[in-house]
């Protein structure tokens, strides 16, 4: 039980795929414009790496090395293109909000990433802690940065409709290039900077 | 031992095979069992539109591309998909006329275009400059027609603007050789 504390654990800070493995920046990049897309982002991810870490964790003992990456890339373009019908069907808002980085999370190297470093060498329980950890991990980053981005790129705070209000200035005069990819490229620098300069995160 | 590693050499294509399987009948499965959800959705989705376009409307049929709305019977206008190519992608756009010749109203279905810029071709700020214009004279000022363009946003203007204008041209004559035949 240790164990599964731990591998847990080191995905929000030691091991954070966003600041610290840097796994998943483009989908953080385009989906970080609010808090809204942010969440649903995790959602998806949380279902893909979970399905994932779990089914190759329990088949790595049969699988070949030689057909492991096919094999791994079958099972996760397969649950992707299940969560996307999924939310299409049920969150048709969220999935025009995610757009194409909803079946993108197919070349997301979280997924394929902590399949090949984590879920094909370890045990079944030990894989679930592992990408639970790494999904809050990516959930925190993806937080801190959607809403630095939204306060500062439209001046408002609202999440699923509930409206937290308006900054007074920011809110007539909000600066857009935040909302763009190049303030989502400002934002995650000037986030792992800070990780890395006081010492919350080490690289690698 | 050949027959041993014939196996060895053919098992990773049968585990693959397998995998294969499993995953086509997993996928087919959700396909059946979200299928009818989305083209309701799909299908709600353009009825809301058409209900806010033309609040008096009873009922609708689809056909040839265009949609003809009813009024208890009535024929009251026509609606149809129109596509933009914007500065950042294609603009879905439904159209709707009153008759062959003049715009009820625009709504812009999707689009990509610059937040903050592009973008507010979608509010109704910009939507409502179509509102009773002849198909003819829709297209920008400066192009010679009666639709002001946004600030700063010409690309994205026109691109709704053009895309409005040459699709409910050839719908009206669609339209009107309907009614001729």
């Amino acid at each position: 039980m240790a164990k599964f504390g731990k591998e847990f654990a080191k995905g929000l800070i030691i091991s954070n795929p966003v600041f610290v493995l840097a796994l998943g920046l483009c989908p953080t990049l385009a989906i970080s414009t609010s808090i809204d897309s942010a969440l649903g982002m995790t959602l998806a991810v949380l279902i893909v790496l979970f399905g994932s870490n779990v089914i190759i964790s329990a088949i790595r003992k049969f699988v070949p090395s030689i057909t492991r990456i096919p094999v791994f890339i079958v099972i996760i373009a397969s649950l992707v293109t299940v969560v996307r019908l999924i939310f299409h069907a049920y969150m048709p808002q969220m999935h025009e909000a995610l757009g194409i980085f909803l079946p993108l999370i197919v070349v997301n190297c979280i997924i394929l990433g902590r399949a090949e470093a984590f879920a094909s060498k370890n045990p079944l329980v030990h894989s679930i802690a592992d990408a639970l950890g790494i999904t809050v991990g990516f959930m925190l980053a993806l937080l801190m940065i959607s809403f630095i981005r939204q306060i500062l790129g439209t001046g408002n705070l609202s999440v699923f409709g509930v409206d937290f209000g308006t900054l007074p200035v920011l809110g007539k005069h909000p600066i857009v290039m935040f909302i763009l990819p190049p303030g989502a490229f400002l934002i995650i620098g000037l986030l792992m900077g800070l990780f890395r300069r006081t010492g919350v995160m080490k690289s690698e | 031992m050949p027959v041993k590693s014939g196996l060895k050499t053919a098992f990773p294509i049968i585990l693959l095979t397998i995998v294969v399987a499993i995953s086509v009948t997993a996928l087919t499965f959700t396909d059946r069992a979200t299928r009818g959800k989305i083209e309701a959705q799909k299908e709600q989705e353009i009825q809301n539109m058409l209900s806010e376009m033309f609040p008096n409307m009873s009922e609708y049929d689809f056909e040839n591309e265009i949609y003809t709305i009813y009024t208890d019977g009535d024929k009251v206008g026509y609606a149809f998909l129109a596509v933009g190519k914007g500065y950042g992608g294609d603009i879905d756009i439904l159209v709707g006329l009153e008759d062959e010749m003049t715009v009820k109203g625009v709504t812009i279905i999707s689009q990509t275009e610059t937040p903050g810029l592009g973008s507010r071709i979608a509010e109704s700020s910009f939507t409502d400059r179509f509102k009773g214009q002849s198909i003819e004279d829709v297209a920008l000022t400066r192009d010679g027609g009666k639709i002001d363009a946004i600030t700063s946003s010409t690309i994205s203007s026109r691109a709704v603007v053009d895309a409005v204008r040459t699709t409910a041209m050839e719908k009206a004559k669609v339209l009107k050789g309907d009614e001729g035949g």
